[in-house]
């Protein structure tokens, strides 16, 4: 296991860890840790490069939040998974330690529906207005085809099952 | 009794209509004759001989028609050779070497629909480029395009008279951005303000010099002083900041900062469509062609040059290439930032207008050849 | 309007309708000519790629990708490939990772090429806007040539590529990189050497690397703070032939502020960039292996992936493009796929980075950290 690892489950034991490959590693940190982590994850990787934080959702309104750091001088890519329940899942915002971080928050939050606490800016990022509470990368979410008429093309293929079609 | 008598008055109706109608008659007469002799009044100030000559000049050639063709033809020659310099043709569809793009391009423009802002001040907005168009225009009348004949109008101080109207475009551009009712306007107009502020007092004083050594503040008597030398072997460096203030003035790269295209979208000319948007196009297109005449008026000595050709071909010959000059020294160059134009002008062009100015003067008192070759010294 | 117009704040929206605005809205708070405030607005551009690539098959993905950065669009194109044949377990032929390493580094000189007439055009450069751009005419013949397409490529597969070299393809490229690489000097001399240049883009947008880092720029803007920070060598990809070539990474130092970067040398880091990618394209054209271009099995095994998660990444132009992908047991389309965009992080790093600059130096920021809509908006 490679030291950032370590050092991470050293000060925070409710986190574990699962190799994925010769430079990567995984921490499944508890929602109430990720500040912590995150902290350690700046301390020790001084040229941590925040690359993203998105959402995964597992129905059922379970969802995950993955976060992905990578540091060059390491070469070590240090990918964080934390599950999330409930109709509106709440986390603290990382977007102070890394203020990369800002938007992928801010897309998660439109998208999914997770609630980040204390995050400077909860604008919509990408949707229109009136998408606000649609959540549309929740698997629940349909897309309205009521509309297509007025565009004069032709109507789509009837909209494939989950896990696609068998032919 | 006073008893109208019935049959007398009855008899006498065709009199009295025979009255009214000969009374329309004499008006009717009145009238004809009326127009007739203005109609003879306008042939004879036409074309009596020289009434005649002088509206041929004003409007033919070298006046309003000639000048409209030029502008037309420098168009067509700018956009030619800015495709040539960025590696493609440019126009090649409609004419010969499309030279009948621009009169496409007028014809489409002029019949957009011409959007006016709300904010805007309509009757200001509309008149603004017409206006300038005519101010540009009309510093023409004073190029002597050749010695005897082919000039328009020759005021002994029309040097001034010229750069009194060039100094009111830029505070028209100013205008014209305050009016648009839009921010990017209203800082293309500062720009544009910003634009003179810098660049106008190096071009007016690098115009001393030929004023100076020519002994009066008459176009027609510059050129005339230039008949033995031409200003530009005496005066290169007033030359060339007279080219740089020019360009500067105008607002045409590198001094584009008024008009940025990828920072203020168009300037102060952003919100002029359809026909407003024709007129301050051409209208930049004829600053250049006039301070292109200027230079060759000023420095280059106006219509001397090859004895055997006449002097207003010596002249248009010489104004093609300082115009290509132009148009070769703005594609060279990207945009300035608006401070950095100030900087520059302020810094460079200016003490070296004055310098030259200097220079000239101290030649002309030690060395008397020279001075013999100018009025100034009794050449 | 107040006598003190000048001390008044003025909002400026550099918004949607604007020459420059390739599909952003900025909203910028002016006092004067300076810059005291700038808010960045995403999502004019957004074209829900993510929820797309939920009902597209696997070999249908990649086109969904490529058109996010049309660009670099073998560059784009690559994660999606690279992470199916990660769940996948495919085995790509050799000829076919020396043919992706050729498209992809030919792909970053056609994006450097037109970032360079764009930057150029945006500081009103027109001629040298046009003359990468006839450069990039022959690079986009090569593109042509090759797949029939010149912007949408859709060339990588999972399992390999689509289309074989041919020799008139292997002429097209050979001129196009020829007829770059002696241009590229001259160019970048007259370029560097125009003091009216330096004077706009020195000192212009400096930032250190520690700062970009935070805000999650990668790629060039960071090569350019002196940090030889490049995917191609620090997390090899075997499925690449970059290790078949001998080369270093271009990096940019500057002598007035060490450990920072403004315009000029981002400029300077993208003309190394684009001279190491035709140093790699020249070295690796006599070394192209013959064999099959894609994996026999690729067909059948890309049908229906087993269960997994797999996150591949590739150094794009702009940095560090990725895609996070997670299948369930035989399903034909992505359950869950996350495309990360470099250019996500230099729209954000606008709102730090240019308070306090002109409002003329606003474009020159923004165009040398190269934006470009596609890869935030998705």
């Amino acid at each position: 296991m490679s030291t950032i690892g370590r050092a991470v489950i050293n000060k925070i034991p409710e986190v574990t860890s699962s190799p994925l490959g010769d430079n990567k590693i995984e921490l499944i940190v508890p929602v109430d840790k990720i500040r912590d982590v995150v902290t350690i994850i700046d301390e020790e990787l001084s040229d941590a490069l925040p690359e993203s934080v998105f959402g995964v959702d597992f129905e059922n309104d379970k969802y995950q939040l993955i976060y992905i750091f990578w540091s060059h001088a390491n070469r070590t890519l240090v990918q964080l998974r934390v599950s999330l329940e409930g109709e509106k899942p709440e986390i603290e915002s990382v977007c102070d330690i890394f203020p990369g971080l800002e938007w992928h928050e801010r897309e998660a939050r439109e998208m999914f529906g997770i609630e980040f606490k204390n995050h400077p800016d909860p604008r919509l990022l990408l949707l229109p207005d009136e998408l606000e509470g649609a959540y549309p990368l929740r698997k629940r979410f349909q897309t309205d085809q009521s509309r297509l008429n007025e565009t004069g093309i032709t109507p789509p293929k009837p909209r494939p099952k989950e896990g696609g079609d068998d032919k | 009794m006073l008893q109208l008598d019935f049959f007398a008055w009855l008899s006498g109706i065709p009199v009295w209509l025979q009255d009214v109608l000969l009374w329309i008659w004499g008006i009717l007469k009145g009238i004809i004759w009326w127009i007739w002799d203005i109609i003879v009044w306008i042939w004879g100030l036409v074309f009596a001989p020289e009434n005649f000559m002088f509206l041929f000049r004003a409007v033919l050639f070298p006046g309003l028609i000639f000048v409209v063709m030029a502008l037309i033809w420098a168009v067509w020659f700018t956009r030619k050779l800015w495709g040539r310099i960025q590696d493609r043709r440019g126009p090649v569809h409609l004419g010969k070497y499309g030279g009948l793009q621009l009169f496409a391009d007028a014809i489409k423009l002029i019949a957009k629909e011409s959007i006016i802002p709300e904010n805007a001040k309509r009757w200001m907005f509309r008149f603004l480029p017409g206006l300038l168009l005519v101010i540009v225009l009309l510093p023409f009348c004073f190029i002597p395009w050749d010695f005897e004949y082919w000039y328009i109008a020759d005021l002994s101080v029309s040097l001034v008279l010229v750069f009194a109207f060039l100094t009111a475009v830029p505070v028209i551009a100013l205008l014209a951005g305050w009016v648009s009712g839009s921010k990017y306007s209203l800082i293309g107009g500062f720009r544009a303000a910003n634009n003179q502020f810098a660049a106008e007092i190096p071009m007016i004083i690098s115009t001393i010099g030929p004023a100076l050594l020519a002994g009066s503040l008459s176009l027609m008597g510059i050129a005339q002083a230039q008949q033995s030398v031409w200003f530009a072997i005496l005066l290169p460096i007033n030359l060339a900041t007279f080219l740089v203030a020019a360009i500067a003035s105008v607002g045409i790269f590198p001094f584009d900062a008024p008009v940025a295209d990828s920072e203020i979208i168009f300037g102060w000319r952003t919100e002029f469509t359809g026909i407003y948007f024709t007129l301050t196009y051409f209208a930049e297109f004829a600053e250049q062609m006039l301070y292109s005449a200027l230079i060759v008026a000023l420095f280059l000595g106006g219509p001397t040059g090859f004895p055997f050709l006449p002097g207003a071909v010596n002249f248009i010959i010489k104004f093609i290439i300082t115009f290509f000059f132009f148009v070769l020294v703005s594609s060279s160059f990207q945009r300035l930032r608006q401070d950095q134009i100030v900087h520059y002008c302020w810094k460079y062009l200016l003490p070296l207008a004055l310098l030259n100015v200097i220079l000239a003067m101290l030649a002309i008192v030690y060395l008397p050849g020279l001075a013999a070759m100018l009025p100034l010294g009794g050449g | 309007m107040s006598p003190d117009i000048l001390d008044e704040a003025m909002e400026v929206w550099f918004g949607p309708q604007h020459v420059s605005a390739h599909g952003w809205a900025t909203k910028l708070t002016l006092v004067g000519d300076y810059i005291v405030e700038c808010d960045p607005n995403a999502g004019y551009f957004h074209r829900s790629a993510e929820k797309v690539l939920e009902f597209k098959n696997f070999r249908q993905g990649s086109l969904v990708l490529e058109r996010m950065c049309m660009l670099e669009a073998f560059l784009a194109e690559y994660p999606y490939v690279a992470a199916v044949e990660k769940i996948a377990e495919l085995e790509v032929p050799e000829r076919a990772k020396v043919m992706r390493t050729i498209m992809m580094e030919m792909s970053r000189l056609h994006s450097i090429q037109f970032w360079w007439g764009q930057f150029n055009a945006e500081l009103g450069f027109f001629t040298m806007a046009l003359w990468p751009w006839v450069d990039r005419e022959y690079s986009l013949d090569v593109f042509e040539e090759l797949t029939g397409s010149r912007h949408t490529v859709s060339y990588s597969t999972p399992g390999g590529v689509k289309y074989d070299f041919s020799d008139k393809f292997m002429e097209q490229l050979n001129r196009a990189i020829d007829r770059f690489e002696d241009r590229l000097q001259k160019f970048r001399d007259m370029q560097m050497g125009s003091p009216t240049f330096r004077a706009r883009t020195e000192g212009i947008g400096l930032y250190d690397a520690k700062q970009g880092l935070k805000w999650g720029l990668s790629g060039p803007p960071i090569k350019a703070c002196g940090i030889p920070m490049d995917l191609r060598k620090d997390d090899p990809d075997p499925n690449l032939a970059y290790d078949m070539v001998d080369w270093e990474v271009p990096i940019t130092e500057n002598s007035e502020h060490p450990g920072q970067s403004d315009a000029l040398d981002r400029m300077e880091q993208r003309f190394k960039e684009a001279e190491v990618a035709c140093h790699i394209v020249k070295q690796l054209i006599p070394q192209i292996p013959d064999g099959p271009i894609i994996d026999p099995k690729a067909r059948a095994k890309a049908n229906r992936l087993p269960e997994g998660e797999a996150y591949a990444r590739v150094e794009g132009t702009r940095g560090i493009t990725s895609l996070w992908l997670k299948t369930q047991d035989k399903a034909q389309t992505a359950y869950r796929a996350k495309i990360r965009g470099p250019c996500i992080a230099s729209y954000y790093a606008l709102k730090d980075l240019v308070p306090g600059s002109k409002f003329a130096d606003f474009i020159v920021i923004f165009g040398s950290l190269d934006p470009y809509p596609g890869w935030w908006d998705r």
